[in-house]
This record gives C-alpha cells, structure tokens and sequence, in this order.
C-alpha cells in the first residue's frame, strides 16, 4: 500500500482529536491573548480595542501583582519541599519490608482523595476555632496556639503544607520506581571504594534519579502555579489578598466582578510566566544531562 | 555492632511510624468525626465515637442527592475515559508510526498542552460553549476534560508505548489485506492494553477530582457532581457541619473504593506516567 | 466486540448527559412547568413561603437552587452571559448592572408592583424600569446573648463606647463577648457600615453622597473616614482580633450558640440554626449604637433581596405568576416566617417577635440603611474589596484610611470597565 492512502487514513484517524483540541483548546487561548486588548467586560456591551491598557493596570494593581507573587512563592516552595520529602521518603521505604510497603501505600492515599476534601478537611484542623485539632496537639505538648489560615504572614504556607501532605506520596512512588531501575553493582564498587551513604547518595543516587527529578520538578511546578481549588476552599484569598492566587483573581475578576478582558490580561501574563519557568527548566535539565552522560 | 544495629532498627521504626501517624491523623480524624456529635467531637476530637451512629451519613446522603450526584460523576468519568482511550490512541499510533511532516507538526501542538495549563482560556472558552449553547450540560465537561486537560498526557504516555510495540506485526495484516484502520483496531488497540489502563487510572483520577470545571459549567443541581454538593453545603447561610464530615467521606468514598481494590495498577499507572515519557 | 461495547457505553453516557428534563405532569394531567430559582438565601430560610407557593401555583414545579453569597455573581454571571440562565433571580446589591445591561425583565407595568412602597423598590429602579419584586426586607444587628448578659449586669449598649466597656466587662471574668467569623470578609464590612450608618447617613443631606459615588466623584475615603474610625476604637481596644480572621461564619455561629460567646453580628436568617443547635439560648438582638445615646442606633439592611426575573426566561408567564403570589399578604408573611424581616408591602404588617424587641425604636426611625444594596451601581465587588482590606486592618498591615481608598480604587476601576 502506498503512503498517500496509508496518510490519508491516518489522517482521519488523528482529526477528531486535532479538531477538538484545536477548537477547545488553540482556539480560546488565542482568544484570550485579543480579548485581553479590548474593554471586554460582563455588563458592557461595546467592544473596544484599548491597547495595553489592561496590562498596564495589572502591574500598577498591588493586589493583583501580589497574587502574582504568591503563586509563584508558591509553585517554587512546593517544589522544594515536596520533591525534597519525596525523594528522602523514597530512598528510606525503597526496601523489602511489609512495614515500609505499607507505609508507602499509605503515604500515597491523600493524592487519590480531591484536592477540596483535603482543603475543608485541613480547614476544620487548623481552625482558631476551640476544636481546631492542630492546635490541640500543640498546646497538648506545650505549644502556643497558632493562627493557621487566619494569620495573613502563615496562610499561604498552612495551604502549602496541606498540598504538600497531599502530594508528596505521589511524587515519592515516582522516585521508588526510578531507584529500583538504579544497578546495583554501582553502590557495591562505591562500598568497595569505602564510600559513606550519604557519599553514595549524592554520587551515585542523586545523579541517577535524573529522570525522575526533572519530571517531578517540572509537574510540581506547574501545578503549583495553577493551584486553585485548595486556597478556593481553605481561605477565599484572605485574611485580605494575604493568599489570592493567579487563578482566584482571574476567576474573581473574571466572574464575580465581570472584568472579563482584565481576567483575559492576567491569564496572559500567567502563560508568559509559565512559558518562562518551562523553558529556563528544560534548558537547566538539558545541562544537567549533558554533564551526567559527560 | 549489633548494637548499633539494634540502634538502627529501632531508629527506622520510629521513621516509619512518624511517617504513618502524619499520613493517618487527619484521615482517622476525618472518619472518626463523622461519628460523633458535635460537643462529642469538641470535647475529644481524636477519641472513639461513644456509639456508631450512620444517622450523619444518612442526613448527608440526602442532603447531597448523592445517587444522582453520584451517576452524574460516573457519566462524566465513564464518557471522559472512553473518549479519550479512542481518541488517544488513535493520535498516538499515528504520530509514532507516521514520519510525514504534519503529522509532526500536530504532535508538536499537541504537546503545549503538557505544559501550558487551560485556565488561561477559561473566560473565552466559557463563552464559547455558552455560545453553543452546551452551558449546563455534561456534554461541556466531559469536552473541556477530554479536550482541555486530558488530551495531551494521553498521546504523549501512548505514543511512547507504541514505538515498543514493533511494526513487523502490522505488516503481517497489511499484507494480509486488512487496511490500515482495522488492522489499528484489530492488532495495535489489543496490545496497547498495560498503556491503555494506566491512561484510563490517570484521567479517571484527574476527572473525577477535578472541581473547577463542573463548577463553572454545571449550574443546575440536577446535573452537578459530588464536589458541589459538596461545596454547597458549606458556606454562610447554611450551617449544618455535622453532616458535613460525612459528605466528604461520600465524596471520596467510590475513588478510595477504587485505590483499595485497584492500588497496584494505580501507582504503576502514575510510574509509567512520569518513566515512560 | 471491544469496540462496540466501548461506543455502545459513550452512546449512552452521553445520551444521559445531553437529556432534556423529561416532562411531569401534575395529578389532573396538565402540564408541570418547572420553574429554575436561584437564590443566596438557602431553602431552609425560605421552607413555608416555598411550601406556599406549591400549594397555590399546582401548575408549577419550582426548582430551588441555593448558591452560596462567596460564588453566586460567578455563577449567575457566566450563566447570564451564556444565555441561559435561571427564570427567577434573588437578586440584591448587582441588580442595577444587571438591568442596565438588558438581563432583567422590567415589571414596572405589573400590576403587583403597584402594591410596593417606593421605598422597596428605589433599590431596583433604573431610570423608568422597576427590574425586582422586593422581599422582606433584611436587616444585621448584634445578638447577644440575654442570659449571660444578665448574669454579668450588663445592659444592651446605647453608645459604641458602651458597647466597647461591655466586651471589656465580659473579658476580665473570661467570657470572650464577642465572636466574628472574619475568615469571610462581610462581617467587619457590615459592622463598620453601621457606624457608618450612624454618624453619616444619620444625616439626610449625605443620603446624596451615593449617587455621587456611582458617578466616581464622591470619595469614601473622605466622606466616611471618621465613621469608620470611630469603629476601628473597637479593634484599638482589642475587641475584635486577628485570631477571628481564623474563624469562618459557621464557626463562629457554632460559639455564639453554645454559648462560648456573648454577642455575635448577624440577621435573623441564622437564627433557626441558633435554636437548632441551643433550643435553651435566650437571644436578643440590639442595633449598631452610634456615638449618641439619646438616638436609637442603626441596623445595617435594607430591601435586601428581591426576585427578578431573567430577560430570556422561557416560562415568563409562570414567573410573573409566582412573583404575582409573592405580593399577597400570606406569602408576606410566609417569607418573615422563617427569615423575619418587615413586608415592603403596603398596609403589610409584620410581628418580627421578642428577639428584636431592641430594635424597635430604630426600626420605627427608619434606621435600617445599606448603601451598597440601596443605591451603589457596583455594590457587591466594592464591598468585597472593602471587607478584604479591613481584614489587612485586623492583622495590623493597614489603615481604615487605606481600606477605604482600595474601595474607592475598586469602584474607579469598575466604572471604568463600564465606560
């Protein structure tokens, strides 16, 4: 069979996804790139085109620079730590023991429940409220009490923690996987050299969990800068904007006050960051991997 | 140094049982309260419930309409899956075993969608599927789960698959005179089945946890799924949180249902996720 | 066979998803017409008027949709911009928006609205055009506790130093005295308006100030600022707290009801879940006293909400039917029955009951204002800017002086975007 009717095939075999990905996806972003030069806005009927006008509120706007901020305070720390617990928790229950298998099923549990249970969940748990559990444990050691989600200067890292308990199982059983592909003999010639663990580690362990890192790193991050539904649910962006992210000031302004061409700018920004962030990543990973195969 | 073994031991149990303690409070806390009554709750948040009560599950079953909410989420979940299992593997094939330059191009296009999230859209596509009058429909979340979110992590953990599978069993069928859409779906789509089931875990996962696109496009309580009622019964102007522990046990109960039975396949699924690429 | 069964299930899902409601039919065989009602009051605070108006509209089938305060503009607004839609709106602080940009129905021609005072419907009134059919109206004040109060020989405050000395009674024999779910931005907004309400709009000459406001020319930050300083003495005196920017509404309900603190600021909506949790609690309700004793004090409320209804409504009939009803003296009192507030319809009196013996002095001055709902063309996001940044006044990182001019950058900002 010739390859123009073997194409020809093929080709309506891939339209219907081309097509809707075109249509839902292309589509809309580009549409939001034009809307966001106009005066598009729910309870106004007349388009204009307003230049870069919106853009320029955007950065004169403190609340909205500073949800700016948060989000990408935010993606960078989650990052950190999750990535940083996972790969420690990983290299500690990557054995052969009943114990430490179920301690690793468990440790993934939180990543199946939604991202809202967990939000409401953590919500009653780190209440100021008398029954807030949190603080119970604290003060039953001897701590003072602490202000979780009300405190405008802790908020946004008692919405990091509760990501973090929730997402780290995931990113551990992904660095499991890649320790297990790591050859054993190179950590018997490492303890013929005398090398200490924590030698082996940053020598053999590290470089090898390549694959894994940059995915981890890559997928934290983006999430972490798109992270909505457990700021949504834990502090509607309060106390003040102490906590509002990319995504509740686009959906805020977007929606509730109806600045539609305002909420279209800052996603645009959005995308222009994370553009940023992917690149710079995939050109810090591609480096790395040249100077691990060197 | 058995000592220092013993110390070893010793100090790898009290790891391992932090660990478990910090994972397991909150959800022990989260079942253990829905129990109790509320000045039970506030007088020992962690201690037994004095008697086993179903009364708060049965008061936020109704409250949620949970079995329609319930079918609405399979709707969503089953059509979003199958959709994107057809339409995915179909791409995939074609971009792993065609070298024409459009092709390519598409797979190129596609793959923005791994890293540029769809909220950026979200105003314009929510105007769009208004303007087609699919507001209030499924049929608007089970496209923008399948479109927006799902689309380009499926092609992209299936067409890695695919290049394992080799070409020579392909050949066979061609020349056995099958063309080149049956002998997909009678010879490649078979094989494809370890690939096939991690996808399906992946955006089952993903759909059924997703909660801002069924907030945005679902307005009717009729057609809305577990995590707005959910989201519905908190919030000023209602106040009934005894019922609300339980509501959240509902909500997760048929995923964590799932992890328990399927827990394996899971996190192999998430494994192949992030190894295969 | 795979594949059949895989298309065979999509068939289905979808067949199930793109379904019309399936048509019901009352017992006489005529046609039910489902009705959509979206609403920020929830159904409990509307049982007996709903159960009213199914007793007497059989030929309509209302389908009653509560979207909390936090998500409801979201939620309305992307429906009405689709199109779509539910028939009956409660509508408040948004409804000039919406009408002027063509959503609502205008009733001023029914012959219902006629029934109205003008005081009910100067909230919904856009140039000619009356665009809602106000409810009972709302009211906020400060329940207390009576029971505690009497134990500690304390009596209901006549001036805001007053109500200041009594929370400073009640902390030095540890009883908190007042709890505030200020994880949500309204509580700190509305309290602050009430002071508001006292020392300004006291005076009718400022009532004129709000028009100025929706033409971008009055300034908050100027005209309001030594009314909401006089507030803010009740955070200097350490009153109110940044540990209730912790607290949400529900939790902060939870205290006052059992009875871990002496006040709470609140409506009469919440009192059935008050009494659901403590049948025993012996509640009172005083207005916002101002700096003057002689004067009665203010409630922050107004015609809260009203129905409207959506311009593109496909059953307007039936909807012009329900709001037709609702003006009937027993559906007046249906709605006060389980969210007490006075009837907008003439020669309409309502018993609001003991818990508000308080408020009666102010509510016979006609003490009861909220600019926002009343006459703000972008009430809801104003205030909502305004609350948010009252709660960077709670934690210390501002002033009133500052809160009051992010208002008034919202408020630029938003007429802008009308322009």
């Amino acid at each position: 069979m010739n390859t123009k009717k073997r194409d020809r095939v093929y080709f309506w075999m891939i339209f219907p996804a081309f097509a809707g990905f075109t249509v839902l996806y292309l589509l809309p972003t580009a549409m939001s790139f034009l809307y966001s030069l106009t005066n598009w806005s729910v309870y106004n009927a007349q388009l204009r085109f307003v230049g870069l006008r919106n853009f320029q509120k955007i950065f004169t706007d403190v609340k909205t620079v500073a949800a700016l901020v948060h989000s990408i305070k935010y993606a960078i720390l989650i990052t950190i730590c999750q990535n940083v617990l996972a790969v420690l928790l990983a290299v500690l229950l990557n054995r052969k023991s009943r114990a430490a298998n179920f301690v690793k099923s468990v440790t993934f549990l939180p990543a199946v429940l939604s991202i809202m249970v967990v939000g409401y969940l953590f919500q009653y748990i780190m209440t100021s409220a008398d029954g807030g559990l949190l603080n119970r444990i604290i003060e039953w050691f001897g701590g003072k009490p602490v202000n979780w989600l009300g405190d405008a200067d802790i908020a946004l890292y008692s919405v990091l923690i509760t990501q973090v308990w929730q997402w780290t199982g995931w990113s551990m059983v992904i660095y499991i996987a890649n320790l297990k592909s790591i050859d054993a003999s190179l950590y018997e010639a490492a303890d013929m050299d005398g090398a200490g663990s924590v030698q082996k580690f940053f020598r053999i362990t590290l470089p090898l969990l390549y694959p894994a890192i940059s995915f981890n790193i890559l997928m934290s991050l983006i999430g972490g800068m798109k992270m909505f539904d457990a700021v949504f649910v834990m502090t509607k962006g309060g106390p003040g904007y102490a906590t509002e992210t990319i995504m509740t000031t686009v959906i805020r302004e977007g929606f509730s006050s109806g600045r539609n061409a305002y909420a279209c700018a800052f996603s645009v920004v959005f995308f222009i960051v994370v553009f940023l962030f992917s690149q710079t990543l995939t050109y810090v990973f591609n480096r790395w991997e040249e100077a691990i195969r060197a | 140094m058995t000592l220092k073994k013993a110390a070893g031991r010793a100090g790898y149990g009290i790891f391992l049982i932090s660990v478990l303690l910090i994972m397991i409070i909150p959800i022990y806390y989260l079942l253990v309260t829905t129990f109790k009554t509320p000045a039970e709750a506030a007088a020992s948040p962690l201690g037994l419930p004095v008697q086993i009560t179903f009364e708060n599950y049965r008061k936020a079953i109704e409250a949620m309409g949970y079995g329609r909410a319930l079918k609405n989420n399979l709707v969503i979940a089953v059509s979003s899956v199958s959709l994107l299992i057809i339409f995915a593997s179909m791409s995939a094939y074609v971009i792993a075993r065609s070298t024409n330059r459009l092709f390519r191009l598409m797979n190129s296009v596609f793959m923005v969608g791994l890293i540029i999230p769809f909220q950026i859209s979200i105003i314009p596509l929510y105007k769009m599927l208004a303007g087609v009058n699919l507001m209030n429909t499924h049929t608007a979340v089970i496209l923008v789960d399948v479109f927006c979110i799902n689309l380009p992590l499926s092609i992209f953990l299936m067409r890695g698959f695919i290049h394992t599978v080799p070409v020579e069993l392909e050949e066979a069928a061609l020349i056995d005179g099958s063309g080149t859409f049956q002998c997909f779906w009678r010879i490649i789509f078979p094989l494809l089945k370890p690939i096939l089931s991690t996808v399906a875990i992946l955006d089952m996962l993903a759909i059924w946890n997703d909660f801002m696109t069924p907030l945005l496009l679902l307005q009717s309580s009729e057609k809305q799924v577990l995590l707005q009622q959910v989201y519905k019964n908190v919030g000023p102007f209602s106040t009934d949180w005894t019922s609300f522990f339980p509501m959240l046990v509902m909500a997760t109960l048929p995923l964590v249902l799932f992890y328990l039975v399927m827990q394996k396949q899971i996190i192999e699924g998430v494994v192949a996720g992030a190894v295969k690429g | 066979m795979r594949k059949k069964a895989i298309s065979f299930v999509i068939c289905a899902a979808m067949a199930a998803g793109c379904l019309p409601g399936t048509q019901v039919y009352a017992q006489d065989g005529q046609e039910v017409v489902k009705l959509r009602m979206m609403a920020y009051n929830a159904e409990s605070a509307r049982a007996t008027y709903l159960q009213y108006l199914a007793d007497k509209l059989p030929g309509i089938e209302i389908e009653f949709e509560f979207v909390s305060t936090d998500n409801f503009d979201n939620v309305l607004n992307s429906q009405l911009q689709a199109g779509e839609g539910p028939d009956i709106i409660e509508v408040g602080g948004q409804t000039k928006l919406l009408a002027r940009a063509g959503y609502l129905m205008d009733l001023s021609d029914q012959e219902f609205i006629g029934k109205y005072s003008d005081s009910g419907l100067q909230a919904y009134t856009v140039g000619e055009g009356v665009y809602a059919e106000p409810l009972q109206s709302w009211f906020e004040g400060i329940f207390y506790n009576k029971k505690m109060f009497e134990e500690n020989g304390i009596s209901v405050p006549k001036t805001w130093d007053e109500f200041i000395e009594i929370h400073k009674t009640l902390e030095e024999k540890g009883i908190k005295a007042q709890t505030m779910g200020a994880q949500s931005y309204e509580p700190m907004m509305k309290q602050s308006i009430g002071l508001v309400n006292n020392l300004f709009y006291s005076d009718s000459a400022n009532m004129a100030f709000d028009e100025k406001f929706n033409e971008g020319e009055g300034k908050l930050e100027e005209a309001w600022l030594p009314a909401v300083q006089e507030w803010y003495k009740i955070i200097e005196a350490g009153c109110l707290n940044a540990e209730m920017l912790g607290l949400s509404y529900d939790q902060a309900l939870d205290e006052f009801a059992t009875e871990k603190a002496a006040m709470w600021e609140c409506g009469p909506w919440a009192v059935e879940t008050i009494l659901e949790k403590n049948p025993d609690i012996d509640l009172g309700m005083f207005p916002i006293p101002g700096t003057d004793g002689e004067k009665p004090g203010w409630l922050v409320g107004g015609p809260g909400s009203a129905w409207a209804i959506n311009a593109k409504s496909e059953h307007m009939e039936e909807a012009l039917q329900v709001l037709e009803v609702t003006s009937t003296e027993e559906a007046q009192q249906a709605l006060a029955k389980d969210n007490a507030g006075s009837s907008f319809v003439k020669g309409v009196e309502i018993d609001l009951g003991d818990i508000y013996a308080d408020c009666e002095e102010a509510f016979k001055e006609g003490n009861v204002y909220a600019p926002w709902t009343a006459v703000w063309t972008n009430g809801n996001a104003v205030t909502e800017s305004y609350g948010k940044s009252l709660q960077e006044v709670l934690s210390g990182s501002k002033d009133v002086q500052q809160a009051l001019a992010d208002a008034d950058m919202t408020n630029a900002d938003l007429l802008e975007a009308l322009e």
